[in-house]
């Protein structure tokens, strides 16, 4: 999984490369838009993460340009949360866009909704003793139905299909409920408490953990994962 | 301005003056001039006798004073008939005439007198010094003259004290503006003792002056309120990291300082964007991406997406009616939000939160009622303002940052609409009104939202 990251700030940079290789894509960096459109337009990336901001070409001149050669994913990152920079973004071809500040687990989870990784194809899933069908709409543990609601069988699915990564509150109302702004209520937390009281509340080894500041996990970790 | 008027009027009305007296002057000169015509006139008209000529002349002579003031002249063919002084005098046309001669202007009535007897037709003139009319025309000119100038004078003084004194109060009220100042802002302009077109616009002054304060005060306090927001968790984030990083430690530990940090980097994170989200209402950013949003439809997503928080407050939601608008369907989505979870949130015994949507003269008004309150008027207007809370004991209550309604409010304004809170029979009812109509083109819809993949299947 190659990408190619255009940014010029060198603590974003900096971080973007960690924690990226670490989740396994290969990286590239530039630190201008002149670069960045030549990189883009001469070798095979799967995605593409462009700065609005950039000093000479600006981002949305580099995906003008590059769009006139090639289709590659691009997400935009922009600093100016304005609505026009974002539709400016997405008429010049972005596929998404992610406003500065932005998490790296929502830049994750919009890199590998692009790149059609870890689209789980799958209609089951098994984490532990805990089994979902997705087709049936059936969430099973050590061999015992559970009784979940559509929107708790939903959640147990977005968390199911990232099995092992952290899943942020942003990403779960906008999966779960198609609610695609930050809200201060604590509607997720509510209803990881519940659905957590219908799939661990009996069992000794927990499978849904809190990842404080960050979001939340479904798991099944050796050690027994008692929280 | 006040002279030039008065010198306008006052020499106007001197120059009528003048003329007015001087043709009075020049009448009342005539008539004398015809008074002696008369006396004459009767003395020649039945003198036909030339014998009697000379004793005629001899009276004309006696009535001629010394000085030629008065002069006569009897023109005729014949001889006889004749009294002519003064050559000067045949020069003078029939009826009134001026003529000059000696150095002097003499005023002359001429009358032909018919043949009597022996005696032809004769030319009776009769001429009067015009020196004492002159004379008495120059005083009353240099009279009206000095009246003028005085009459000027005085009312020019008398108008330039009269406008001190009516504009003593303004000079009064300059002095007392050119004191406002942002340091004091309780000071207010005197409204006793002004004239009454003064006191009107003074009280518009203050009220223009109350709430500049209200909106200076607020400002103040608002800027406490984001540093005092702000500086807690930095605060937090700095003490927390330098006591971790002041001695070696255990990677759970460091780890549980991440954590920590992260959460209050989330709380910056959040406030920090509603900040400049509402700094941009402010500049009065308009909402664009417009669709055609159901008011009904979009409550009921929202109320989808609170469910879990109603039940957990043993609440239930009624919406009733629907109208439609033209809207950025997540940020619309966001203020309706925020007004059902403030609803949750602060209602008081309450079993029912109901959602109002009706029609207003082509607006859309949408209200969030609940038990609660009472909630007094002046905390009322307040509810929408940055951090503001009810009460300041649930400062630090569950990631509530106080920008909840405020950003309800940006929201409604980016949209051309307006918000309002009331208390009404044990009810708080907070909601907003929005310019009704559906977007040019497109259907009502549910608002979608960009998909990362679909969930489920």
């Amino acid at each position: 999984m190659k990408i190619l990251i255009v940014e010029d700030e060198p603590k974003t940079v900096a971080y973007l490369r960690k924690g990226l290789t670490e989740q396994g894509y290969s990286v590239d960096f530039v630190g201008d838009g002149e670069d960045g459109l030549h990189l883009a337009q001469t070798l095979d990336y799967d995605a593409i993460v462009l700065d609005g901001m950039l000093p000479g070409l600006d981002g949305v001149a580099v995906l003008e340009r590059l769009r006139q050669t090639r289709q590659t994913p691009v997400i935009m990152l922009t600093a100016r949360d304005s609505v026009d920079d974002r539709l400016r973004g997405l008429g010049a071809g972005a596929d998404d866009y992610l406003v500065k500040p932005f998490s790296f687990l929502e830049l994750l989870a919009r890199l590998q909704a692009i790149t059609r990784r870890g689209r789980g194809e799958a209609t089951t899933i098994t984490v532990g003793d805990l089994h979902l069908d997705l087709l049936a709409r059936r969430a099973t543990r050590a061999g015992r139905r559970l009784n979940l609601t559509a929107k708790e069988f939903a959640l147990l699915a977005v968390l199911g299909r990232r099995q092992s990564q952290i899943v942020s509150k942003t990403i779960i109302t906008e999966l779960v409920w198609d609610i695609n702004f930050d809200t201060n209520t604590n509607v997720v937390e509510v209803a990881i408490k519940r659905l957590r009281a219908k799939i661990d509340g009996m069992f000794e080894t927990k499978l849904l953990h809190t990842v404080r500041g960050m979001g939340y996990v479904l798991e099944h970790r050796p050690d027994g994962g008692v929280e | 301005m006040f002279a030039i008027a008065t010198t306008l009027v006052s020499v106007l009305a001197g120059v009528a003056i003048f003329g007015f007296q001087s043709l009075e002057l020049r009448r009342h000169q005539a008539e004398e001039l015809n008074a002696r015509m008369e006396i004459i006139d009767a003395m020649i008209r039945h003198a036909g006798d030339p014998k009697r000529w000379p004793m005629l002349g001899d009276k004309l002579e006696s009535f001629t004073p010394a000085n030629g003031s008065i002069r006569y002249r009897v023109d005729c063919p014949d001889a006889r008939f004749r009294f002519a002084p003064d050559d000067a005098l045949a020069r003078a046309r029939d009826g009134i005439d001026l003529i000059h001669f000696d150095g002097k202007r003499y005023m002359t009535l001429t009358r032909r007198v018919p043949p009597y007897l022996e005696r032809p037709e004769v030319r009776l003139v009769i001429a009067a010094d015009t020196a004492p009319f002159d004379a008495s025309r120059r005083v009353l000119g240099v009279g009206v003259l000095a009246v003028s100038l005085v009459t000027i004078a005085l009312v020019s003084l008398l108008g330039w004290w009269v406008a001190r004194k009516g504009l003593a109060p303004v000079d009064r009220l300059s002095q007392r503006a050119r004191a406002l100042n942002p340091d004091d802002l309780s000071l207010r302009m005197p409204t006793k003792g002004l004239p009454a077109e003064l006191e009107g616009l003074m009280a518009a002054f203050n009220g223009a002056l109350d709430r500049l304060q209200d909106a200076y005060e607020r400002l103040a306090s608002f800027n406490a309120d984001v540093a005092h927001e702000l500086r807690t968790p930095l605060g937090n984030l700095i003490g927390q990291t330098q006591v971790a990083l002041s001695r070696p430690r255990e990677a759970d530990e460091l780890e549980e300082v991440l954590h920590s940090n992260l959460e209050e980097l989330d709380r910056l994170r959040c406030i920090i964007n509603d900040m400049l989200f509402m700094a941009r209402a402010d500049q009065g950013a308009l909402a664009a991406n417009l669709e055609t949003v159901s008011l009904a439809g979009l409550t009921h997503k929202t109320a989808d997406f609170l469910d879990v928080l109603f039940e957990d407050a043993g609440v239930t939601l009624e919406v009733s009616g629907d109208g439609v608008v033209a809207a950025d369907a997540s940020l619309l989505g966001r203020a309706v939000t925020n007004l059902l979870d403030n609803a949750i949130r602060h209602g008081v015994d309450c079993k029912t939160v109901r959602v109002t949507i009706e029609p207003q003269d082509g607006k859309v008004c949408l209200g969030v009622r609940n038990r609660g309150g009472p909630i007094p008027e002046a905390h009322l207007a307040r509810l929408f303002d940055r951090f503001y809370r009810l009460d300041r004991a649930r400062e630090h209550s569950h990631d509530v940052h106080g920008l909840g309604l405020a950003v309800v409010k940006a929201i409604v304004t980016m949209h051309g609409g307006t918000v309002f809170a009331r208390c009404e029979k044990g009810e708080v009812l907070i909601g907003f009104v929005l310019p009704g109509g559906a977007v040019a083109t497109g259907e009502p819809h549910e608002p979608s939202a960009r998909r990362i993949e679909p969930v489920g299947a």
